[in-house]
């Protein structure tokens, strides 16, 4: 499987009036690609902190006291802030619970789905080129380090490579400014259209004229050829010969049957060219500046570079990974005995200047062991070093500030006890003191390193697919090359927000475009909350209880929406929400959470056809179903007080199986399967068997056999 | 057990109209003693200004309300609609005609006049009935005293205490709301004692002693205790403070209570509390619910009999159990698709049905009414859908 999103013993507490409200309490899970991970609780759980942790968004009094959220190489929690701009909303987007608050109420939706854009677009041709140069210049050095006798003839490669691939973007910035005028056209042929349609003043000549001065802008040989040029040569002179005859519509004079025809049939003629499959540009480009005699199809370009070029440069390029995977496994075999003893070595006591100096040199090793040639990044590696001396920091950090804040604690209620001995009123009352576990910051600076040796002998022990990483390499260098020209116009930008309109289910986007926030309803804020989300085509997508303000039958339109985005963008998303039902809807996977640590974790049918934790029962209890007679059981009390969170099992208090372990010590997550696990002593061999309350196990019982008749209904 | 038969409200023909804005449309229903009546219905479509109608937070625009027996709310537009109409006849009509239309018109102008009077001195007449009551029994009581001095004069100040509070007593305080928002319905400078207490006070009761006493009373029965009758709002969870809610409006011992979505702020393991509670208030007390909610499942749970609306009509009424087996209305089908339920393998293949009202009724010849398909299930149709449907239910039953 593959983890887009990995978070590892996240810890995050908030310093407030009363006290340091320990908000998460050490939770680990991983995001699949392509799949949608729901977690669950009530509020106050924790749930959305997580969440927003993940934006890099916490509130100013957020304290992250451990753990990483590894994303493609990095840990976000400890990156700068300009890096988690780029990453925020481009990578990683999010849905906010209330659409009213998280749209601008002064701006035109038009302009805010445009918003992201365009900024994205702006950086990501920057960050291109100087992706792909490095990626190159990485790969001619390890390749020349792998056959340093054919040194000249893979300079030779490189250079011949690094020239059709300049030859191949500059043919495809022309490509894509004809493409741009194309769907700069195909937005205000729609616009006026659809205002013809709705019957408003329109300046027809102007329009006609415009389109038929925009018409050769799209001429290009790849995009349009010489059948398409005739047509549209056809269609502007047609143009020119109207704009002659042309008047001004008016609402009681609408645009003349012909005109709308003829630009209808444009706009035809443009979509059916615009829907065309992009050429390959390097193979374009290789044919170009190799044989530029010769006037190659797109598809003999291709078959010429795999034949001619790549026959020769692939087996070069896999010398390169094998030798850089071997270097990096021969030095990740060296690195783990160091690990293993830094790890003991952090696990006594030591100098802060010691620490220091230690992880310095062993970020240096571990740097050094990390395969540069790897498509895929390994997030711990990376960000070793940071994890290493931001852990050793707080540490050292917390061992100074808390004597002080013991120190304010004590003075201050002396100060308090001695007023109210002395018979005066009081009024103001002590803030308790903010003193951080320094044991468990200790264990934090050890479980980095046992982490990364955790990493490090899987990935000694893997297997590699030589081939497929160097097609991998190329197919990234392409990318980068397509992305340094990749041009977005606001007029380009405006057509994809209408197509995204659509997707999102918002009838009359043209008309919708222009309006404000408030001229929509709740379900249609929604959808627009969800259009700007997705506008920079994000890699993850959290919503944060998208429709627990909206009511049923809008809540079932805006779940399919998001499902279906995510089947057609291969999207992965995180759902955070309380309600059940919507769980089943949504989830491949579910983490239930509760005060701040996850209770039980597996995948949907493991949650609703087998729950093993007191809580996840107690939840599916008090909800009713559409069959429910029985009175429900609800769950008593509240949630616990996060400020003195509980020795033992957060939920024991409220919890009718809770056994005298649970109040002393808390349960670690005990597997039931492959995929599922839960936080619960009652899955102790030792503990007493319970049983699944009666309200459920019929639940399970009735659904079962209500899918066994339809399946047997279904097979006849 | 109180009788189930007996009416406790009626509605008829409410419409409450916001200018243009057609809120709730001719709609009417009964509530009987001692059930649970829930409305459902999407955002906007007029439930909750139906419950807040019915306890005179809007005046309404026509139509009339009947609590036990006594009108307590009526709007004019329908009369006046008729007079309008009536003069336009007038204006061509002659002899027999003519005079058939004037007494339209007056019988319209008599029927305002009591509408406005209604409207306006319902309470009061509730008052002055039970003040005369009151007086009647004390004058008996007096009379059986004869000369005893001491006991007369206790039966006086008993008297004049129970008189100042009949007089401010008013019919509508038998019907109570429980609010939606519990944070934003709870003043947060009042202690909780304060919040339960208060409409007491208005009503004119001055013991604190009996006071403090209906408090804790109150405070027990909704699941609180002794202790927290001194404290703020502030200090208490969700599902406490909707508790504080509910016992501010039970303390007034309603008949009846509307509920506008009290369980939706809540979190879930709160929800089943809250709704626990006001089923055991039921039993105990004896109350009438009119539950509005957008929760499907809670609503087919908690109610014996549901409403369906849509943009401020009533399209289909049943006991929730017909409702759920035999939905015949469009809209409600589409409604019931949409239910979240918790069973990950139905929910993955659910097929949501849309409604689009304007495909699926013709209503251009033949407009639509409420109509009685089979006894007690009550859809909005035309002749030829009603026709439909009896054939539907009879095909199914």
């Amino acid at each position: 499987m593959d983890k887009i999103l990995e978070v590892r013993h996240l810890k995050i507490a908030f310093r407030t009036q009363t006290g340091t409200l320990k908000a998460v309490r050490d939770i680990s899970f991983d995001l699949e690609k392509g799949r949608t991970l729901a977690i669950v609780g009530e509020s106050g759980s924790g749930k959305s902190v997580t969440s927003r942790a993940v934006m890099g968004i916490l509130a100013g009094n957020a304290i992250v006291e451990g753990g990483e959220i590894f994303f493609d190489g990095r840990d976000l929690l400890r990156i700068p802030e300009e890096e988690m701009q780029l990453i925020r909303g481009d990578k990683i987007s999010m849905i906010f619970q209330d659409p009213l608050s998280s749209l601008n109420p002064i701006v035109k939706i038009g302009k805010q789905i445009t918003e992201a854009m365009l900024l994205k677009n702006k950086t990501s041709r920057k960050q291109a080129k100087g992706q792909f140069q490095r990626l190159l210049k990485l790969m001619q050095e390890k390749t020349v380090e792998a056959a340093p006798d054919k040194k000249q003839h893979v300079e030779e490669l490189y250079r011949t490579f690094n020239n059709f691939c300049t030859a191949g973007t500059k043919l495809e910035d022309s490509y894509n400014n004809a493409s741009a005028s194309l769907q700069e056209l195909q937005a205000y042929l729609g616009d006026f259209l659809f205002k013809a349609e709705k019957k408003q003043p329109l300046d027809v000549r102007a329009a006609l004229k415009y389109v038929a001065s925009r018409l050769p802008k799209v001429k290009h040989p790849q995009l349009t050829g010489s059948e398409a040029d005739a047509r549209l040569d056809s269609l502007i002179s047609e143009m020119n010969s109207a704009a002659r005859t042309a008047v001004k519509a008016t609402a009681e004079h609408p645009v003349d049957s012909k005109t709308t025809g003829l630009l209808t049939r444009t706009l035809e003629e443009l979509n059916t060219l615009n829907a065309k499959e992009r050429p390959d540009f390097l193979a374009m480009g290789y044919a170009r500046s190799v044989h530029p005699d010769r006037n190659m199809s797109p598809a003999e370009a291709e078959k010429a570079l795999q034949e001619e070029f790549m026959a020769d440069f692939l087996p070069l390029v896999d010398q390169a990974v094998s030798r850089s995977h071997a270097e990096s496994i021969q030095r990740k075999q060296a690195l783990l005995p160091q690990l293993r003893e830094a790890s003991k070595w952090y696990s006594q006591a030591f100098e802060h200047a010691d620490a220091t100096r230690r992880c310095k040199a062993l970020t240096k090793e571990v740097e050094a062991s990390i395969d540069r040639l790897e498509v895929r990044k390994d997030s711990a590696a990376y960000a070793f070093g940071s994890s290493l001396t931001g852990a050793i920091e707080r540490y050292y950090d917390c061992k100074k500030r808390n004597p002080k804040e013991e120190r304010r604690f004590a003075r201050q209620s002396a100060r308090r006890e001695r007023q109210i001995a002395r018979g005066r009123h009081v009024t103001w009352k002590v803030v308790p003191a903010n003193v951080y576990d320094e044991g468990e910051l200790h264990d934090n600076i050890r479980m980095v390193t046992d982490r990364l040796a955790e990493r490090t002998e899987a990935a000694v022990s893997a297997e590699l697919d030589v081939r497929g990483r160097s097609e991998e390499l190329v197919a990234t260098l392409r990318s980068y090359a397509s992305d340094m020209v990749a041009r977005l116009t606001k007029g380009m930008a405006h057509e994809r927000a209408i197509k995204l309109m659509e997707e999102v289910g918002i009838h009359e986007p043209r008309q919708r475009f222009y309006q404000y926030p408030f001229e929509f309803s709740g379900g249609m804020r929604q959808r627009i909350v969800i259009a700007i989300a997705l506008a920079a085509n994000p890699d993850i997508l959290i919503c944060d209880e998208p429709t627990t303000a909206l009511d049923v039958t809008i809540q079932a339109q805006i779940l399919e929406v998001i499902n279906r985005l995510k089947e057609e963008r291969h999207l992965s998303v995180i759902f955070i929400t309380h309600d059940l039902g919507v769980v089943a809807n949504m989830a491949d996977d579910i983490a239930v959470m509760y005060a701040g640590k996850i209770v039980e974790y597996g995948t949907a049918d493991d949650i609703f056809y087998d729950p093993r934790h007191p809580y996840t029962w107690a939840l599916l209890a008090s909800m009713p179903d559409l069959d429910t007679k029985e009175k429900l059981e609800s769950i008593p009390g509240t949630p616990p007080d996060m400020i003195y969170p509980p020795e033992g099992d957060a939920f024991a208090e409220r919890n009718r199986y809770a056994m005298q372990i649970d109040f002393e010590e808390q349960p670690p997550m005990f597997r039931v399967s492959e995929t599922h696990s839960a936080a619960t002593w009652l899955l102790h061999p030792d503990a007493p068997k319970v049983d699944m309350p009666k309200i459920i196990s019929e639940r399970i019982a009735r659904l079962k056999a209500r899918e066994a008749m339809e399946g047997g209904a279904e097979d006849a | 057990m109180p009788e189930r038969d007996e009416v406790l409200l009626r509605v008829e023909h409410l419409c409450q109209y916001f200018g243009r804005v057609k809120a709730v449309n001719d709609v009417s229903f009964d509530i009987k003693r001692g059930e649970i009546f829930g409305l459902v219905g999407e955002s906007g479509c007029g439930k909750t200004t139906t419950g807040r109608s019915i306890i005179r937070i809007y005046d309404i625009t026509s139509g009339s309300i009947y609590f036990k027996g006594q009108r307590i709310c009526a709007g004019t537009l329908s009369y006046e609609n008729a007079i309008k109409e009536a003069r336009k006849g007038l204006k061509t009509a002659q002899g027999a005609e003519a005079e058939r239309l004037k007494q339209v018109i007056a019988e319209n102008r008599k029927a305002i006049e009591e509408a406005r009077h209604d409207h306006k001195y319902s309470d009061r007449d509730y008052a002055n009935k039970l003040a005369a009551r009151l007086k009647k029994e004390y004058e008996e009581a007096a009379e059986q005293a004869g000369g005893d001095t001491e006991k007369l004069e206790q039966l006086k100040k008993k008297y004049r205490d129970d008189l100042r509070i009949a007089k401010n007593t008013r019919l509508i305080t038998n019907i109570q709301m429980i609010f939606q928002d519990p944070v934003a319905s709870l003043n947060p400078r009042m202690t909780v004692r304060e919040i339960i207490a208060e409409g007491l006070i208005i009503q004119g009761v001055r013991d604190q002693k009996y006071i403090d006493e209906k408090v804790y009373e109150i405070l027990d029965l909704v699941g609180l205790t002794r202790e927290h009758a001194g404290r703020y709002p502030h200090e208490f969870s969700g599902g406490q403070k909707q508790r504080i809610g509910i016992a501010r409006s039970v303390i007034m011992k309603p008949d009846m209570l509307i509920a506008d979505e009290p369980v939706s702020a809540l979190d879930v393991s709160i929800q089943a509390q809250v709704i626990n509670l006001l089923g055991d208030l039921r039993d105990q007390l004896g109350l009438t619910i009119l539950f509005i909610a957008h929760d499907l499942s809670v609503v087919k749970y908690f109610s014996d009999r549901i409403g369906v609306m849509y943009y401020g009509e009533m399209v289909e009424l049943a006991t929730s159990d017909e409702l759920f087996a035999h939905p015949l209305h469009p809209y409600t089908r589409s409604l019931l698709s949409s239910i979240p339920l918790p069973d990950p393998h139905t929910e993955k293949k659910r097929k949501r049905i849309t409604y689009n009202p304007l495909a699926a009724h013709d209503y251009s010849v033949d407009k639509p009414s409420l109509r009685e398909i089979v006894p007690g299930h009550f859809v909005k149709c035309n002749d030829a859908e009603m026709a439909r449907y009896e054939q539907e239910l009879r095909g199914q039953l």
